[in-house]
């Protein structure tokens, strides 16, 4: 029995406009429930543009996206928005607001034009919040959290839609290691607990190799290797996507990736 | 000539014992034109231009400058409509070789080459013309020319020309800087005379508007205040100082005058707007559309026509009835 | 509670603008003065309208353009405005509405162009873009205008510039039926785009991945803010502070989400603007000052003691 099918890319391309080169080409991806992918690869590799793709927000110039089997194109955002809870890069907050207040904003797909915020949108922001370990920030002011309160808080907004998918775009990207830690296994627990899928752009291999269940690493915009970590994180792959000597240690089962110094390497 | 002092100037002018002209006396001497004027007077009808001619003449003028010129002005440059109207008014209108493009009265003044709007004058344009004498009407702007064609050698008077008094000493100025002193004078005393003796009241209150929107109207301190007074009528805002000012159309409602006044640059036998703006019919004259337009530049500066416009706005007035 | 007090204040501020004036009207009267009735009343709303409209507009476009010092004025419909009002009077055109439509006319055009200007890569309205638009707009337009009223030989030209130095006096019932049948669908646009507003403050992408359809917002909110404030300027001309400061006044207050800062925005700026006219109207009487020189005055106290209040807190 097949876990149900989230998210399908099939051989997509797209190239941005004015560009010589596709930013991605003949890349898939396939996310079912309960899997955790991690999307890996150097600056440059078309990891967001992935994103892109997938979510309908572009047109790919070749290829299929579909969620839940509809092509990516035919949701509406708000529709897809109850479906896919993304925690991009950067937010640019305007105004200063309160955690809760921030996590609401999360609800925004499921409230009607002039309706006023109903009791199960408190709750299921509340649960949110619990879920991401943050209620006791609940009344804090956004701008008096560190660094890894806050990508909880965001994380918190995306799971208050109640989505099945949960996209993540280098969400650690500059939290310490505990912060970092924190971050990945509580995805970890959503996706094993929640009935989630989710799918984590991320720079760091090690941690990718030991939260997912699946790695795709892309290198200028194709597919380098998809599958188990412990499939695609080999030296030889490693060494030429990231263009760097590397070894490849086994970690609990996972293999974990050590950069060597120009001396060290043969 | 040495000027003499004003106590002089005045000691003088007792001595000499013009009694009818002593008041007239009184308001040319702040510009210490007394010695002169006072052997003009002696000489009585006497051809002014033989007298200036033979000497230079030095006046200090409305910015309280001094300006010499060694003999009476001979091309003349105006660049204030009404300084126009009153140099052709005293016969001097063939020496104005340069006007402003708002001077329009007399007709023969539009054959004058136009030198600029006068609002910022070209002193290259208004050089060009080669003048012996330039008149301007006060501000900051024309401050700045003035002392611009000093610096060229050309001299520059500045000469006020807001109200009815000023016409008559603006006459007496200009008449001794073109040498046509007596013309001058005449202009003036008529003026005076017209000032001192309004024609009987009409017993009409009226407003002068000049604006919409936002409503403004003329108050005590205007040329148009001045008219109605002598055409015998009353401004209902003759107690607002200024020359005119924004007021609520309340203000004009509860003061209700009898006619209201507007002004135009062409005659058009339209209704005015306010006519039809539903916000205005609150006012009792607009309501009973009693209106007086005032066409022209007749009305809309002083000088030497005053006579005949006080008689028009006097005529028009009594047209619209009470 | 707050909502009170405001409701209270606007209430004051009405009824000081119906009751009070240079013409002195006795209570007793008030019903049956034609004062009262046919001048102070409809001005009365329609600054209530104007004010509201000027303030509503300005929380927007703050929103929008991601700047807290945007101001409905900002994005080039003055200028338009003026343009517009100058070429009416400098081509005659007749009847008493020729004023107030050609600077709607103008502004409108003002807005076309500001909006053309500020589409990047043809189809996404960028703030940034249509800021410098707007300043550049605004800017040309008011060189035009005034080298045209510089050139002119009409003295009704220079008056122009008085008309839009704003001012209510051109109030009446039949201009308060135009604005109520006008203001009320740029105003539920406006409204309407509150919540969503709200989530495009997080920034463009993050709104769109929760649900919002950024493009048509942004068109939306944009055109439906100048719209109103085109209204505004055809009606009452230019009046600043309003604006730009009420928003912000209401935020002390609100906070800043839109649900509830669009309402009180509204009414405070039209509280706002009925209280300033009054001022302007009364103050120095029979004479009558801008009113937008009132509302400078009256509004940075306000808002001043509400910012002490605000980062106090």
């Amino acid at each position: 029995m097949d876990r149900e099918l989230i998210l399908d890319v099939r051989g997509a391309a797209y190239r941005y406009p004015g560009t010589a080169e596709d930013a991605i080409a003949e890349v898939s991806l396939a996310v079912r429930v309960g899997e955790f992918h991690a999307v890996l690869g150097p600056n440059g590799s078309g990891k967001t543009t992935l994103v892109r793709v997938a979510l309908g927000l572009v047109e790919p110039r070749s290829g299929t996206c579909e969620i839940l089997r509809r092509p990516a194109t035919t949701w509406s955002r708000r529709e897809l928005a109850r479906v896919v809870g993304v925690v991009t890069q950067r937010e640019d907050n305007l105004f200063p607001q309160r955690v809760r207040e921030s996590v609401l904003l999360g609800r925004y797909p499921h409230l009607s034009l002039w309706g006023r915020e109903r009791p199960e949108d408190h709750a299921a922001v509340t649960r949110a919040l619990e879920r991401c370990d943050t209620l006791s920030l609940a009344d804090r002011w956004l701008w008096t959290l560190s660094g890894g309160e806050y990508q909880r808080v965001r994380l918190a907004r995306a799971l208050a839609q109640e989505p099945r998918l949960l996209v993540l775009d280098e969400p650690t990207a500059s939290l310490d290691v505990r912060h970092e830690m924190e971050l990945f296994e509580l995805v970890r627990g959503l996706v094993d607990q929640g009935g989630l899928a989710a799918i984590v752009i991320t720079h760091h291999v090690n941690l990718a190799a030991r939260f997912a269940d699946r790695v795709l690493l892309l290198s200028g915009g194709r597919t380098a290797a998809g599958g188990a970590p412990a499939d695609v994180l080999t030296r030889e792959t490693v060494e030429r996507v990231f263009a760097w000597p590397v070894a490849i240690e086994p970690f609990e089962g996972c293999p974990q990736m050590i950069p060597l110094r120009r001396k060290e390497a043969t | 000539m040495a000027l003499r002092t004003e106590a002089q100037t005045l000691a003088h002018l007792r001595s000499v014992g013009g009694g009818p002209f002593f008041a007239m006396r009184l308001w040319a001497h702040r510009t210490h034109l007394a010695g002169l004027l006072t052997l003009a007077a002696v000489a009585a009808c006497a051809r002014g231009e033989r007298t200036a001619a033979q000497r230079g003449v030095a006046i200090t003028d409305d910015a309280g400058r001094r300006v010499t010129l060694a003999a009476p002005a001979r091309r003349i440059v105006s660049l204030s409509p009404a300084i126009t109207e009153l140099l052709f008014a005293l016969g001097a209108g063939d020496r104005v070789v340069g006007r402003t493009t708002w001077c329009d009265y007399p007709p023969a003044a539009e054959a004058v080459p136009n030198v600029g709007d006068g609002l910022n004058p070209n002193v290259e344009a208004v050089a060009a013309r080669h003048p012996d004498l330039v008149v301007l009407y006060p501000s900051q702007v024309n401050e700045t020319a003035a002392r611009q064609l000093e610096r060229l050698g050309i001299a520059a008077v500045v000469v006020r020309q807001d109200r009815l008094q000023d016409v008559a000493r603006a006459a007496r100025l200009l008449g001794f800087l073109t040498g046509r002193e007596a013309a001058g004078d005449s202009i003036a005393g008529v003026i005076s005379r017209g000032m001192a003796a309004p024609a009987a009241p009409l017993g009409t209150r009226l407003a002068v508007v000049v604006w919409d929107n936002p409503p403004m109207v003329i108050g005590g301190g205007s040329y148009l205040d001045e008219l109605a007074t002598l055409a015998g009528a009353e401004n209902v805002f003759r107690d607002v100082r200024s020359a005119s000012a924004t007021v609520a159309l309340e203000t004009i409602a509860t003061r209700d005058p009898d006619v209201i006044v507007l002004l135009r640059d062409t005659a058009s036998s339209e209704p005015p707007r306010i006519a039809r703006r539903p916000e205005w019919q609150a006012i009792r004259a607009v309501r009973e559309r009693r209106f007086v337009q005032l066409t022209g530049s007749l009305f809309g500066r002083p000088g030497p026509r005053a006579a005949a416009a006080v008689a028009e706005v006097r005529r028009l007035l009594r047209e619209v009835g009470r | 509670m707050k909502w009170l007090g405001l409701a209270l204040a606007a209430v004051v501020a009405f009824g000081l603008a119906v009751v009070l004036g240079p013409a002195h009207v006795p209570l007793s009267d008030l019903a049956t003065s034609d004062i009262v009735r046919s001048l102070r009343l409809p001005r009365a709303i329609l600054a209530f309208l104007v004010g509201g409209a000027l303030a509503l507009s300005g929380a927007s476009l703050q929103a929008l353009v991601r700047n807290p010092l945007a101001d409905p004025f900002l994005l080039g419909l003055s200028g338009g405005a003026g343009l517009g009002a100058v070429l009416a009077i400098a081509l005659h055109l007749a009847g008493p509405w020729a004023l107030p439509l050609a600077a709607f006319a103008g502004a409108l055009a003002a807005m076309a162009l500001v909006y053309r200007l500020g589409l990047v890569g043809g189809a996404e309205l960028d703030p940034r873009v249509l800021i410098l638009a707007g300043v550049v707009v605004g800017a040309f337009a008011s060189a035009v205008t005034t080298a045209i009223v510089s050139l002119s030989e009409a003295t009704e030209l220079r008056n122009a510039f008085l008309w839009l130095w704003g001012g209510l006096s051109g109030a009446s019932w039949d201009t308060v039926l135009v604005a109520c049948v006008y203001f009320p669908i740029p105003v539920a646009v406006l409204v309407a785009a509150a919540r969503p507003l709200d989530v495009l403050a997080l920034g463009e992408e993050p709104a769109r991945h929760l649900g919002t359809d950024v493009e048509p917002l942004k068109r939306r909110v944009y055109v439906a803010a100048s719209l109103l404030t085109a209204a505004a300027v055809a009606v009452s001309g230019v009046i600043g502070f309003v604006g730009l400061v009420v928003p912000h006044a209401m935020r002390a207050l609100w906070g800043h989400r839109h649900r509830p800062l669009f309402p009180a925005a509204f009414l405070g700026g039209g509280a706002l603007l009925a209280f300033s006219d009054t001022v302007a109207r009364t103050v120095v009487a029979p004479r009558e000052l801008p009113v937008g020189i009132v509302t400078a005055l009256v509004g940075v106290p306000v808002f001043a003691f509400l910012l002490r209040k605000w980062t106090a807190s």
